[in-house]
């Protein structure tokens, strides 16, 4: 279906989010994959994603608490929903899939 | 926390994402850049932090972050998009007519951009210093009375330190003058102008340094400034600054070292120099009595007055001074100092020429006006064509009113249509513009750049704007207030009544055009008049060299011996070349302003002024000027190169003499002299001014021991003339180089043609006829596309007329006959109109002139007929198309 698919950058996203929470705001999330991926990310890459991704329906966000190191400003906080989940499932399962029958020859040299 | 608090982000960056972003994302994103940038601030510092900022909200700056304001999605807005949308409808259904428009208001705007850039330069002329308002000009008027009055905008070498000794008002003043020097290495020297200065000219006018010392560029004396194009011209590629470059000063070869590099003048001051060197050398320029004395006049010197003081207060302070400077040479008003505003210099003739160069004002309102005219032609154009239009689109207007629309809304309808034809043509005019502008420059002489900065734009937005809503306000109006029934019953009559309105539009719009073309007609034969007057003399083919006195001569006298003694050298090898005859050598020559002027007070202490030119024996007759009394120089005569004059009939007028011949100058303290000869007046300068008196002699001592006032403005080096009577007029230069290279091989050859120097003259009023011309070639073209617009609708609207016509009878001479004739009642009354116009602004003109045409009335007929001729040619095509076309298919169709 198109508009559903999931890109690597978003896939990476949508993970961070599913395993930062209940704490995955847009710093946090670049952040962490930052430190789980090295890669650094401008922020306003991860906004663009998470915008993406709450279109197509994959994560819910709501407005958290204000916060002094933001100067008074409240996080939106983003959550996996259950599409979401399934979708990260499914991709899951695609790549074990695919990755399961890769043959021991092709290693050969 | 209360620290880290009191780190901000920087504000402009901040402010603009909150001026871009989305309202309901925008907590979260300024939320979390304010997050990073406390952890920059820790962690790199402000600084970085700032720049990250920065950076980050550019990246924000997204489509789909930036607000789609609602502000401009009211109702008024969809409105005028709706309004657009269906002008450019109409306009593209209409194709012929908005071509039309466009192509008349392109070519109009094209006009007055090109000669509003032109009028532009002339008035901004030194508007750009930083000081300027607060700098002046010194002039001085000496009145002795009577004819004794001295008007200069030249100053004594001592004013400048008076004044900023004597007077607290005045912050600084710098001097200003320009020379000629050799410059370069003995063998490879070339006659270049030097500006010389005070050490503060450039505190003072704000031309940039741009290399080396920029502080104080003229520090000391062998400091030498010079403009990057001349780095460029004297240096190539090296780095000029320490360089030496040598200056020929009296003589002697001094050298000077490049200190600093300043950006080519722009096109638009009164400055023009290429290299400065500081005034400390006047020491070695003037003479020890040059320097003290208050009546020598070189140099024009500014002042710049304090922030706190005002031009009243410290000219008020001027007589005292002059009191402590002259002492009893002088009497009570006999010699008054004042102030001149430097960014009046340019556009004020009231004032004498000093260094800077002086245009006519009238020329620049004149030019303006024409501008302004054309522009409007183009506009009345847009209006009669657009209200003829109109009787077409009354049905449009009818059924939109039962509609509902409102005669406010109706008008703003019909005013987007002719605002968006204004923008196209805005847009095709300013590319028009662009291409023509070479063009422009080459037939006008000038070097006109056009603009493309921010400024400029919003201009030209504002001008396209303007011109829609001034073109359009009537045929809006007209047609948005028609009457909704008489329009839907049918019939045309409701517009009958604002026939007049745009009948007399046309009319106007015609008279403009006629007038146009008479003045460059009547411009054009005063030009050549004047070019092509007997001046009294023989300029054909006649070449003038510049001579070279010995560097080592001092003063006039000593430079007309020696320059003439140099031509000699010069003469002999000219002359055994066939194609040179008639060699002579002179002070002055035909073709330039200024020469040499010497008052004196006459034996009944009246003080008397005349021109002076110093000749050799074969002037006179080398350029074929006729004598009325007595004889010509005889080069065999002793006598005549010692004491023998001639005067020309305006001198014996002057002077009062009867039965002149054999007499003597009527002053007391000149040498020996006798009139030998009378001249017949020929007009040494130009035609501007009438024939004034002049003296002719081999010997300039005999004169100068008996003069008290000497003026120059033209340069008296002594020059040689000769008549070249080969064919081909490039065979010259190489005559010359070659008798020059064998003569003075170290010096730079310098010729001209008396002719060309003649003409060039005249060069203001050639120009002014050049704009005149273009402008009025694109009015009669705009004119012409009028006419041309109006010719279909009207053929259009009268099809069957035509067609019934003809029916009945009517010949196709008839049937063009009753189309023509609506116009040509127009024409009429707008060439008759046009005389009494044209008549007092031409006259106006050429009051500028000594020597002047009459306007005849052949002028007049002859630009009618141009007209006539044109309007005919325009119309004919589709009045003959329509008077030959088939009746029944005008009649067929319903």
């Amino acid at each position: 279906m198109k508009g559903t698919y999931l890109g690597e950058f978003e896939e990476l996203v949508l993970l961070t989010v599913g395993a930062l929470y209940p704490e995955a705001y847009g710093v946090g999330i670049m952040d962490d994959i930052a430190k789980e991926t090295g890669r650094s990310v401008n922020i306003s890459a991860i906004h663009s994603a998470l915008r993406r991704l709450d279109e197509k329906g994959f994560v819910t966000s709501e407005m958290g608490g204000p916060t002094n190191e933001r100067g008074g400003r409240r996080k939106r906080i983003f959550e996996l929903t259950a599409f979401g989940k399934k979708a990260l499932d499914e991709v899951q399962e695609q790549r074990m899939s695919l990755y399961n029958r890769i043959p021991n020859i092709s290693f050969g040299s | 926390m209360k620290e880290q608090q009191s780190i901000k982000p920087p504000r402009w960056s901040y402010r603009f994402l909150t001026f871009f972003c989305k309202e309901e994302f925008l907590e979260e994103i300024s939320g979390d850049l304010e997050e990073i940038y406390q952890v920059n601030c820790q962690t790199h510092g402000k600084r970085r932090a700032n720049w990250r900022y920065a950076w980050n909200v550019l990246r924000f700056f997204k489509w789909s972050n930036i607000k789609k304001t609602t502000r401009f999605n009211s109702n008024i807005v969809t409105m005028t998009r709706n309004n657009f949308k269906i002008a450019a409808r109409v306009l593209w259904r209409q194709k012929v007519n908005t071509l039309l428009n466009v192509t008349g208001i392109s070519i109009g705007i094209a006009c007055f951009l090109l000669i509003s850039l032109y009028v532009k330069r002339e008035v901004s002329f030194d508007k750009f210093h930083e000081k300027g308002d607060r700098i002046y000009r010194t002039w001085t008027l000496e009145d002795y009375g009577g004819d004794q009055q001295f008007f200069y905008t030249n100053s004594p070498l001592p004013l400048e330190k008076a004044l900023e000794d004597n007077i607290p008002d005045i912050e600084m003043a710098v001097q200003y003058n320009r020379n000629n020097f050799l410059v370069g290495e003995e063998g490879a020297r070339i006659n270049e102008p030097i500006a010389i200065a005070s050490p503060e000219f450039f505190e003072m006018f704000s031309f940039p340094i741009v290399n080396g010392n920029q502080e104080k560029p003229l520090a000391d004396r062998t400091s030498i400034v010079i403009s990057e194009a001349y780095a460029t011209k004297y240096f190539g590629s090296k780095m000029p600054i320490g360089e030496p470059i040598s200056v020929q000063i009296n003589g002697e070869n001094r050298v000077f070292n490049v200190s600093a590099i300043m950006q080519d003048l722009p096109k638009n001051t009164g400055f023009s120099f290429d290299m400065m060197i500081s005034n400390k050398n006047d020491d070695i320029l003037y003479r020890k009595e040059a320097l003290q004395a208050w009546f020598n006049v070189s140099p024009e010197t500014f002042v710049l007055i304090r922030e706190n003081s005002t031009l009243a207060a410290t000219e008020e302070k001027l007589p005292a001074m002059v009191k402590t400077a002259l002492g009893d040479r002088v009497e009570e008003g006999e010699y008054t100092l004042g102030l001149q505003p430097l960014t009046d210099i340019h556009l004020n003739p009231e004032f004498p020429l000093g260094n800077m160069p002086v245009g006519n004002p009238k020329y620049v309102y004149v030019l303006g006006a024409i501008g302004l005219l054309v522009l409007l032609i183009a506009c009345i154009n847009y209006t009669t064509l657009s209200m003829g239009q109109s009787m077409k689109r009354a049905k449009e207007v009818g059924v939109r009113k039962v509609v509902g629309a409102q005669k406010s809304g109706l008008v703003w309808q019909y005013l987007s249509e002719s605002v968006l034809i204004t923008f196209i043509a805005m847009v095709i005019g300013l590319v028009v513009a662009y291409l023509l502008l070479p063009l422009f420059n080459n037939l006008a002489n000038t070097d006109l750049v056009m603009p493309f900065d921010f400024e400029s734009l919003w201009v030209y937005l504002v001008m396209a704007l303007g011109i829609g809503l001034a073109t359009g306000a009537y045929p809006a109006l007209v047609l948005s207030s028609l009457k909704l029934t008489n329009v839907l019953r049918g019939g045309s009559s409701s517009m009958g009544g604002k026939n007049v309105l745009r009948k007399s539009l046309l009319v106007f719009q015609l008279l403009l055009t006629v007038f146009l073309i008479s003045s460059t007609l009547i411009m054009k034969k005063q030009l050549n008049f004047i070019q092509n007057e007997d001046l009294g003399f023989n300029r054909d083919a006649m070449v003038s060299v510049v001579l070279y006195p010995a560097p080592e001569a001092q003063g006039l006298g000593d430079n007309f011996t020696s320059g003439f003694k140099n031509g000699q050298l010069l003469k002999t090898k000219l002359e055994s070349n066939p194609d040179v005859s008639d060699v002579a050598m002179g002070s002055h020559i035909f073709g330039a302003n200024g020469w040499m002027k010497v008052g004196f007070n006459d034996n009944n202490d009246a003080f008397k002024q005349f021109n002076l030119l110093v000749v050799d024996p074969y002037y006179i007759s080398s350029f074929g000027i006729q004598m009325k009394e007595g004889r010509d120089f005889d080069p065999a005569l002793d006598l005549d190169k010692r004491e023998s004059i001639i005067l020309n009939q305006a001198a014996v007028d002057y002077f009062g003499l009867t039965d002149p011949i054999g007499k003597q100058l009527p002053g007391q303290d000149f040498g020996n002299n006798t009139i030998i000869g009378i001249t017949e007046d020929f007009n040494f300068e130009s035609l501007h001014s009438e024939v004034r008196p002049l003296v002719i002699t081999q010997n300039d001592q005999t004169i100068f021991s008996g003069i008290n006032d000497i003026s120059i403005n033209d340069s008296p080096t002594p020059k040689l003339v000769f008549k070249y009577t080969g064919t081909s007029l490039l065979e010259v230069k190489s005559i010359l180089d070659k008798a020059w290279a064998s003569t003075f091989p170290n010096e730079e050859l310098r010729f001209d043609f008396v002719d060309e120097k003649l003409r060039l003259m005249y060069q203001d009023e050639a120009r002014v006829n050049k704009i005149v011309g273009i402008a009025t070639v694109l009015s009669v073209l705009i004119a012409s596309i009028g006419l041309l617009g109006l010719t279909i609708l009207i053929v259009n609207t009268k099809v069957k007329e035509i067609g019934i016509r003809k029916i009945l009878g009517a010949s196709p001479l008839k049937i063009f006959a009753m189309l023509f004739n609506d116009f040509s009642w127009q024409l009429i009354i707008a060439i008759v109109l046009s005389v009494p116009l044209t008549w007092y602004l031409m006259s106006n003109w050429l009051k500028d002139f000594a020597y002047q045409i009459s306007i005849g009335a052949d002028m007049f007929v002859l630009s009618a007929a141009l007209a006539f001729g044109l309007t005919t040619l325009v119309i004919s095509y589709h009045a003959i198309r329509a008077a030959k076309s088939n009746p029944v298919k005008a009649l067929r169709a319903e």
